[in-house]
């Protein structure tokens, strides 16, 4: 009886991982809606404080949601006008400048996305994504 | 408890994953997610909610009655997304099991040349060194040749065939005693799309950054191919 559970159990187990597995394959080398991210790329908005004027804000929110507020002195940078807004960012770059990204919140992936794209096409490191975005920054500020 | 279950309301949606293969200058991608009410009873949208601000999702009525089928409408904007791009639409309902449904929304955009990397930089004063800026077309793409235009005569461009759908962009400045920056346009032969690339002449790191009002390099008015 007891092996019989066992047995029972374990397909059971194995018929639910299966979902999982299909899905593993099917999206193995994708950049996900919840991209991985080290944790030394994370930083917060306490240490982004503290790295003063060596740090450039970024704001990876659609056009609307900076327009309606942002991080004083944040420059817009998101992917839906990438082409255009990428040379304005440059512009104002300079080495051993630490770049923040955010978004609207912890849920976000924009941020991600933008700091991934700085890195891989524009090449430039020390460049963060903010840890909460927005949110967390207007708690500590407002 | 097969039969309770029956009873009651239950939507069945014929995928909850789709992919689209959007084309190189489609500005969205929509993907259709279609559903029917097996059970007995309506089930009621409590919320539609895309995983992003690019996405909007719509649904074509707020109660399904038993029996009828309808669909959620997600709409991914493009912008200037590249590569495989994965977004989802969480579906919330009264349902007494299954209340949350996630569609996910997958597009691979096709990009005709990848261009890495679009930025080169000299600081001020630095030995003016060529620096290469590597393009590869991408697959599913034919390009033979590639035209790149400098806006300003402070850099130099120079294109070099590969081979295997490959091209080196060999940028050299006049020289490095002034900041100046150049905006690369990078044109592939028989085609209207355009392509990026930034090269600048770098203040030395302690000099402050400007807050706001940041300038574009000037658009392209020579051409140094």
């Amino acid at each position: 009886m007891k092996f019989l559970l066992a047995r029972q159990a374990a397909v059971v187990t194995a018929l639910a991982l299966l979902p999982a597995a299909g899905e593993a394959i099917y999206f193995r080398d994708k950049i996900s809606w919840r991209s991985a991210i080290a944790p030394s790329e994370m930083v917060t908005v306490e240490q982004a404080r503290g790295w003063g004027d060596t740090a450039i804000w970024v704001d990876a929110r659609p056009d609307e949601e900076f327009a309606n507020d942002h991080v004083p002195g944040a420059i817009s940078l998101n992917e839906d006008r990438w082409n255009e807004l990428l040379p304005q960012f440059l512009a104002v770059w300079a080495p051993g400048k630490k770049i923040v990204v955010y978004c609207s919140s912890l849920s976000c992936n924009a941020s991600r996305e933008v700091a991934h794209r700085l890195r891989k096409e524009a090449q430039i490191s020390d460049v963060f994504v903010l840890e909460g975005g927005w949110e967390a920054w207007l708690k500590k500020n407002r | 408890m097969i039969m309770c279950l029956g009873a009651r309301a239950e939507l069945k949606w014929e995928q909850t994953a789709i992919e689209l293969h959007p084309a190189a200058n489609d500005k969205q991608a929509i993907g259709h997610f279609k559903y029917q009410n097996t059970g007995k009873t309506p089930v009621h949208f409590k919320s539609v909610h895309a995983s992003c601000g690019c996405t909007t999702a719509q649904s074509q009525k707020e109660e399904v009655p038993p029996g009828d089928k309808g669909e959620i409408t997600a709409t991914f904007n493009i912008g200037d997304r590249t590569g495989t791009q994965v977004k989802t639409v969480t579906v919330e309902t009264d349902e007494a099991v299954n209340q949350k449904t996630v569609l996910t929304l997958k597009a691979e955009i096709p990009q005709q040349l990848e261009v890495t990397p679009n930025f080169v930089f000299w600081k001020q004063g630095e030995k003016a060194d060529t620096k290469t800026i590597n393009v590869k077309v991408g697959k599913d793409f034919t390009v033979k040749h590639i035209k790149v235009t400098s806006s300003t005569p402070d850099f130099q461009a120079k294109v070099e065939e590969a081979g295997s759908g490959q091209f080196k962009i060999d940028v050299k400045p006049q020289d490095t005693n002034k900041v100046v920056a150049s905006m690369l346009t990078i044109q592939p032969e028989d085609s209207q799309k355009v392509f990026y690339a930034t090269a600048r002449i770098t203040n030395a790191p302690s000099v402050p950054v400007a807050p706001a009002g940041p300038t574009a390099p000037a658009r392209p008015t020579a051409q140094t191919h």
